[in-house]
């Protein structure tokens, strides 16, 4: 795996640099590359820094009390340069009831005085890599959109010769459900329950055929939120109860690039 | 005890009768809570050369045990607060209160952008304005700071470095529109650039131009504020970035060496210079070597210029000092520890003889410090002074097996850091080449290592911790502040004589291309309400910038 890359950043006038210098090594010692930036730098210069070291993480540091103003000035710097999935952390001499504002304007992760180098570190790792650590292990399931169950199943029992393993109706997504068994992975059919059915909206824009390609992830809590750091938009913010007792989450297919990606945590498999 | 110890003995006797008509004892007399009378002094019962030549008595060469003679028995040292946020005038009415609960000396905390020489406008100071000390742009600013403090009456430390000649000279105009001559003010300017390449960061010019600024102060001083301490040489900033206390020891007088042999190449004396030079040392949680790190660099700093510069006033061997104690010790979890902290530090100081002294506020480490925690802060020093006994007699530390013992342990330590120093061609090029820098880097970066092993204990961070929160009251600077102070400049801007604005301004540029005095012409400049940033963008575009490597 490639290693971390980290840029930290001394943002304003401040010239108080212990902590930023120990910062970097500490994670330096913890097998990231680390740029450090030196005194008095713009949340400008901050951003195209990072952009051009294409780091994975941005950690500000601030004693002077000029967080409120210079934090959330790198973040949009960021935003504004189209790197958004650039995350900012900060630490310094920094009041408690800041956090909330900083968290609030982008800022991902207050570290104040006392924290460890280490726990600095693991937040790191777990932020850049989050679920990346165990890759998607298989494809659960491909789901195909059909208008009426029983006209199609004919075809996929007999000509196809794939086994019925059940039908199920998920109200709350307005479908009733189909599942074939193909060795480890299956072809789930989707008939709408009524107008109202997101499937039947799919049929009506873009006629019968492959819905979605479902991807079985452990700890789906920390790969949405993993997705929504590398700025992808997520249909589902929170995990939504699926068939067969998992959890489920669906990408817009905006940011799949045409095609609707559903992450899915199976009940079994959830430690 | 030989003829030496019984000679030098005579002559602090005679000392302290001179002395004591000048500052007579606090009380006539001292004694113990059960009526042990308290001497003065308290000495080996046998005297021999090694205690005269390593140790001395007070008020002698080489000042071991302290500069006077009678140290705290007739003076206490100066409480002097560090204080200033937001604007002048806050900052002008938190001096008054201080001054009214009884501190004896004023601290000016200036903002990042009067200390890095921007104005409150410039996009540079943006969130800057008023947030760790208080905004100077204008003489109209600094006329508000003392409104209503007579100049003549208080001794004003300024915390300022890369523009020390531009407050400076504002002070100077101050005084003078308050009726008082500028030979009768007292105080002191930072004035120590190379620490800030080092440890803290101010910096604007690069080291060779700013050398030539801080000559020009002594020589300037030299003639018109004979009372002003020129400079104060830092080793706090160099403790608080991370160093040990003999690389503090070892930094500062490195540094204050340099100043020395800069003064002399243009050409001062050095009698005439060295007994305004002041030193500013931290104060850190090990008592006894913190005690010793004191006794140890005035020792230091007296052989130096007695034996390598050859100064003949003993005014120029006396390490005169400050000390405020260590804000880097100071913890965000369980924040009134930090005054159990701060006391343990302030009586370290006290032992080791400080001049005057700044005790830490609890919540500093969480935020600038509120008044009452500023209040809890004096009252330390308070009680250290009229209840705990400590000031009594002269220099009680003395003759203590380990004290001494430390003391000549950092002396020798410190020495073989300026002989490498000294290798690399002094202080300015070591500072350039980044050593000290490195130095202080790597003693960081093992005690946070050693901290988070919990190999170095701090109470509530690693061990003794509880749940929490945290929300003491804490000091806000008014986020309104920035664009009132903005506003203020620009009308201040408006209603001076602008063409004797521009008129002084070329005038500084062609001092500073010259070898003319830069001080005369910055005076004058401030009086007619040039900026900060003005006077120093003229001087950035004549000697260019600093970038760290």
């Amino acid at each position: 795996m490639e290693p971390i890359r980290v840029l930290i950043a001394k943002p304003g006038l401040d010239g108080h640099d212990r902590g930023a210098l120990i910062i970097a090594q500490g994670l330096r010692d913890a097998g990231m590359e680390v740029i450090y930036t030196g005194l008095r730098q713009s949340p400008q210069q901050i951003a195209q820094a990072a952009i051009q070291e294409d780091v994975d993480v941005v950690g500000l540091s601030s004693l002077s009390g000029a967080h409120k103003t210079l934090f959330p000035k790198v973040v949009e710097a960021l935003e504004a340069n189209d790197a958004s999935d650039i995350p900012v952390i900060g630490g310094g001499v920094i009041p408690t009831e800041d956090i909330p504002y900083l968290e609030e304007k982008g800022v991902r992760k207050i570290f104040t005085s006392g924290t460890a180098m280490a726990e600095t570190a693991m937040f790191i790792k777990e932020l850049v890599h989050g679920g990346e650590a165990t890759p998607p292990k298989r494809i659960s399931h491909i789901g195909i959109a059909v208008q009426h169950l029983e006209e199609v199943l004919p075809f996929y029992q007999h000509t196809l010769g794939l086994p019925l393993e059940t039908v199920e109706t998920v109200e709350k997504e307005k479908v009733k459900v189909a599942f074939f068994p193909v060795g480890d992975t299956r072809i789930e059919l989707l008939e709408p329950l009524d107008e109202e059915s997101p499937i039947q909206k799919f049929i009506d824009s873009k006629g019968q055929g492959i819905h979605h390609v479902a991807l079985d992830v452990e700890d789906i809590e920390k790969r949405i939120a993993h997705m929504k750091d590398k700025g992808i938009r997520m249909i589902h913010d929170t995990p939504q109860q699926g068939a067969h007792d998992s959890r489920i989450a669906f990408l817009h297919p905006k940011s799949g690039h045409g095609v609707l990606y559903e992450l899915c945590e199976q009940e079994k498999e959830r430690s | 005890m030989n003829r030496s110890y019984n000679e030098e003995k005579r002559k602090w006797d005679e000392n302290v009768e001179k002395t004591l008509q000048k500052f007579p004892e606090r009380k006539t007399s001292f004694t113990t809570s059960s009526g042990i009378p308290i001497k003065r002094l308290y000495e080996p019962e046998q005297g021999d050369k090694r205690y005269i030549d390593e140790i001395g008595f007070p008020g002698a060469y080489p000042y071991t045990r302290g500069i006077q003679p009678t140290m705290y028995r007739s003076r206490h040292w100066t409480m002097r607060q560090y204080a200033g946020f937001g604007s002048a005038k806050e900052t002008n009415e938190r001096f008054k209160y201080l001054l009214k609960q009884g501190q004896t000396g004023l601290s000016v905390a200036f903002d990042l952008p009067t200390q890095i020489g921007y104005d409150s406008d410039d996009p540079m100071a943006e969130g800057e304005v008023g947030k760790v000390g208080v905004a100077i742009d204008t003489l109209e600013d600094m006329e508000q700071l003392f409104d209503q403090i007579p100049l003549d009456q208080v001794s004003t430390s300024m915390t300022i470095n890369a523009p020390a000649s531009i407050l400076l000279a504002m002070y100077i105009a101050v005084g003078e529109k308050q009726g008082v001559a500028k030979e009768k003010l007292t105080g002191t300017i930072q004035n120590d650039i190379l620490k800030e390449y080092i440890a803290r960061g101010t910096y604007i010019f690069p080291p060779e131009p700013s050398m030539r600024i801080i000559t020009d102060i002594f020589s300037y001083c030299q003639e018109n504020l004979p009372k002003f301490n020129t400079i104060s040489i830092s080793g706090y900033h160099i403790r608080e970035a991370g160093a040990t206390a003999v690389q503090e020891v070892a930094f500062t007088i490195a540094n204050g060496i340099a100043y020395v042999d800069a003064a002399l190449a243009a050409g001062l004396e050095v009698d005439q210079f060295a007994p305004r030079l002041a030193f500013f040392f931290n104060a850190h949680n090990q008592f006894f070597e913190e005690a010793a790190k004191y006794r140890a660099a005035r020792r230091m700093w007296a052989r130096i210029m007695k034996e390598t510069y050859n100064a003949q006033n003993p005014k120029s061997w006396k390490m005169r000092f400050h000390t405020q104690t260590g804000g880097s010790t100071l913890t965000a979890q369980q924040p009134d520890n930090n005054i159990v902290r701060v006391t343990v530090q302030a009586l370290a100081a006290i032992l080791g003889g400080t001049q005057s002294l700044h005790t830490n506020s609890r919540d500093e480490a969480l935020a600038l410090p509120t008044e009452d925690s500023a209040r809890i802060a004096l009252r330390t020093q308070q009680i250290l002074a009229h209840e705990s006994g400590v000031s009594e007699t002269v220099d009680p530390l003395a003759g203590s097996y380990y004290v001494e013992s430390l003391t000549d342990e950092i002396e020798k330590q410190a020495n073989e850091y300026l002989d490498k120093i000294n290798d690399l061609g002094g202080a300015v090029k070591a500072v350039e080449a980044g050593f000290m820098q490195r130095e202080i880097h790597q003693t960081a970066y093992d005690t946070q290592k050693d901290i988070e092993k919990n190999e170095e204990i701090i109470v509530g961070v690693n061990e003794f911790t509880i749940d929490e929160e945290v929300e003491p009251e804490l000091l806000r600077v008014d986020e309104e502040l920035e664009k009132n102070q903005i506003q203020s400049t620009r009308k201040a801007r408006e209603t001076r004589d602008e063409k004797r604005v521009t008129a002084v301004l070329q005038e500084l540029e062609q001092a500073a291309s010259s070898n003319e005095n830069l001080m005369n012409v910055i005076v004058e400049a401030v009086k007619e309400y040039a900026t900060v940033g003005e006077i120093a963008n003229v001087l950035r575009q004549e000697f260019g910038e600093y970038t760290a490597m």
